[in-house]
């Protein structure tokens, strides 16, 4: 799979990276990365160490590209720095300024947006409240647990309402009223026009936010788009089928020793699970089996159609 | 609410946003940075240093009472030997190389990193904390050692005596205002700045401000102390010939205009400001 590719999510892009590549010392920790997100929610996936982290850090103008370019809405951050007014940064280091109080972190943060003191008064309040931080408001960051200090930093990054999102491990450390509460907010952000980009390693936390995903492996980019999308590109792909039937067990019979077939099993007695490592090729020959044998099959299921699956084939292979 | 209705901001939804005005920024982040920079520990142990002056002064009024010591004597001998050859570079050093570079290695400098605000406003903020932080904390012990001089009677405060103790205000504010500009280019520049802090602070200062000619003009120190009122060569009249004029040349002080001094120790905050400046600007937050 190519490291470039269509943009990820929808309309023009506002977060693009052209050949962009890192390295510290002799080790790569990015190579030659191109992408390119319009509005929705991304999430930029990998195992830790896959380079997700430094890609992330380049994107948000943190740290140079020892090659290629990065821009966000056409420009580069670390130069115009006036474009952070429109982008929100949520980093994964938990560490806070520990002697300020809640209300004074977010305070100062959106003074250095350029805003006013009503208006930092009010977002303060909303931002306090939506993440259930009140009461917490004027204790010191230093007494606030992880979970608390994860929302503060989504707080942070949200408060001045920024076009561009960037979320590193957002939910590390919430409980999980708290983390359902952010998934459904980063659905409500995406759902608003805004491009938010999430760095994950947890696979089942990425999937529930989105479906667009940017697959990060040693420094490259394995694949972008939507899961389905990636999913098809790879016709060679192990795929594991649930095949519905009346006649489950003849089925089972009959597909064992068939091309493209690795293992058969009867779950059921109205139910076949096949494994295959070439989705396409028995996609093809099943209608032709099923007539000229006159098999019964109701239902065709695909069960390992999910970002685990792939992420794991992709980045094993 | 929801997210869209969350849109309170002011910022401009088209055009080239620009960023924030420097000064006020400057302001906000020096006013936090040293709310900051006065909670942390090691501004207890900074202070117990400062009470060195104030210990000395209050020895020689307990215990020299009858002794025939000015307090100009004192003052004098205070700022040449305690507070610019030890005091300043030690205060520059604990507040002025972990001012960016702690907050960088940290990572808390993320928050102001990802603000519509330049990097200089950046590091200036942060440098004005450090350096109102450095001066303060000998000022404040320059005023005990004030109270307790003229603790022994109203004839102490001459107008002599208030110029010199004005006049080590003034020193005070160039030469640590000076070290922790130095330092705190030398906290952006590298990563563990303790060390090399130490060598120049000790080694380079005291070695090369004892060196005659011109060559001792290149520390921070000969420039302080030759603001400090007071006999520039060393008393050698009491040893013999060869001895005498071997010490009387190593230990020559050859004074410079006072302006020379104020000039070089401004030069030097300023250079050093605009060197962290282009050190913070090319710095990668890794954390």
């Amino acid at each position: 799979m190519n490291a470039s590719g269509a943009g990820v999510a929808s309309g023009v892009a506002r977060i693009s990276a052209d050949r962009v590549g890192k390295w510290f010392g002799e080790v790569i920790a990015v190579n030659n990365c191109t992408i390119s997100v319009g509005t929705g929610v991304v999430g930029l996936l990998g195992a830790n160490g896959a380079g997700k982290s430094t890609l992330f850090k380049m994107l948000a103008g943190l740290i140079e590209p020892s090659h290629g370019t990065v821009r966000i809405f056409g420009t580069e951050l670390r130069r115009d720095v006036g474009w952070y007014r429109r982008v929100g940064f949520c980093p994964e280091s938990e560490v806070l300024p520990g002697w300020m109080t809640g209300r004074e972190f977010l305070s100062l943060s959106l003074r250095l947006m350029g805003f006013g003191k009503d208006e930092i008064k009010q977002s303060v309040d909303y931002w306090l409240e939506r993440f259930e931080l009140v009461d917490a408001r004027n204790r010191r960051l230093g007494g606030y647990s992880k979970g608390m200090k994860q929302k503060l930093k989504l707080a942070q990054a949200l408060a001045h309402d920024p076009e561009v999102i960037f979320l590193d491990e957002p939910l590390n450390g919430m409980d999980p009223v708290s983390r359902k509460q952010s998934i459904d907010l980063v659905r409500e952000l995406g759902a608003a026009g805004r491009t938010v980009l999430v760095s994950s390693h947890i696979l089942p936390e990425v999937e529930t936010m989105t479906s667009e995903i940017v697959l990060i492996d040693r420094g490259k980019v394995l694949a972008e788009g939507s899961v389905t999308e990636i999913r098809d590109k790879i016709p060679e792909h192990p795929t594991t089928v649930a095949l519905v039937s009346r006649e489950a067990r003849r089925l089972a019979g009959f597909l064992i020793g068939c091309d493209h077939v690795k293992s058969v099993e009867l779950e059921s007695e109205e139910r076949v699970v096949v494994r295959t490592d070439a989705a396409v090729g028995f996609y093809r020959a099943l209608p032709g089996w099923v007539l000229e044998n006159d098999l019964a099959v109701d239902e065709i299921l695909t069960l390992d159609d999910s970002l685990e699956a792939v992420f794991q084939y992709l980045t094993e292979r | 609410m929801n997210v869209s209705d969350t849109a309170t901001t002011t910022v401009p939804a088209a055009g080239e946003p620009r960023p924030l005005p420097s000064l006020p920024v400057v302001m906000w982040i020096a006013w936090f940075s040293m709310r900051e920079m006065v909670r942390r520990k090691r501004l207890v142990s900074l202070g117990l240093l400062n009470l060195l002056p104030v210990l000395a002064v209050l020895a020689v009024r307990i215990f020299f009472r009858d002794e025939p010591i000015t307090a100009q004597q004192q003052l004098t001998a205070l700022t040449y030997d305690v507070i610019v050859p030890f005091l300043l570079p030690v205060m520059g050093m604990a507040v002025g190389a972990s001012a960016i570079g702690e907050q960088v290695e940290e990572g808390t400098i993320v928050y102001l990193w990802t603000r519509p605000i330049r990097r200089r406003a950046i590091y200036l903020g942060r440098l004005v904390a450090a350096q109102t932080v450095a001066v303060l904390v000998p000022s404040l012990a320059l005023v005990a050692c004030f109270v307790i001089m003229v603790s022994k009677g109203p004839d102490v405060i001459t107008w002599a005596f208030l110029k010199l103790y004005l006049g080590t205000f003034g020193i005070i504010l160039l030469g640590a205002s000076s070290y922790t500009a130095l330092f705190a280019a030398f906290g952006t520049w590298v990563r563990k700045p303790v060390v090399p802090a130490i060598l120049f602070a000790f080694g380079w200062e005291n070695l090369v401000s004892e060196i005659p000619a011109r060559v001792q003009e290149l520390s921070l120190r000969f420039h302080l102390q030759n603001l400090v009122e007071r006999p520039q060569v060393a008393d050698t009249s009491d040893l013999p010939g060869l001895l005498g004029a071997l010490l009387t040349t190593a230990f020559k002080r050859e004074p410079v205009p006072d302006l020379q001094s104020v000039a070089v120790l401004i030069l030097t905050v300023v250079v050093a400001s605009v060197a962290g400046v282009w050190l913070l600007r090319h710095k990668e937050i890794e954390n």
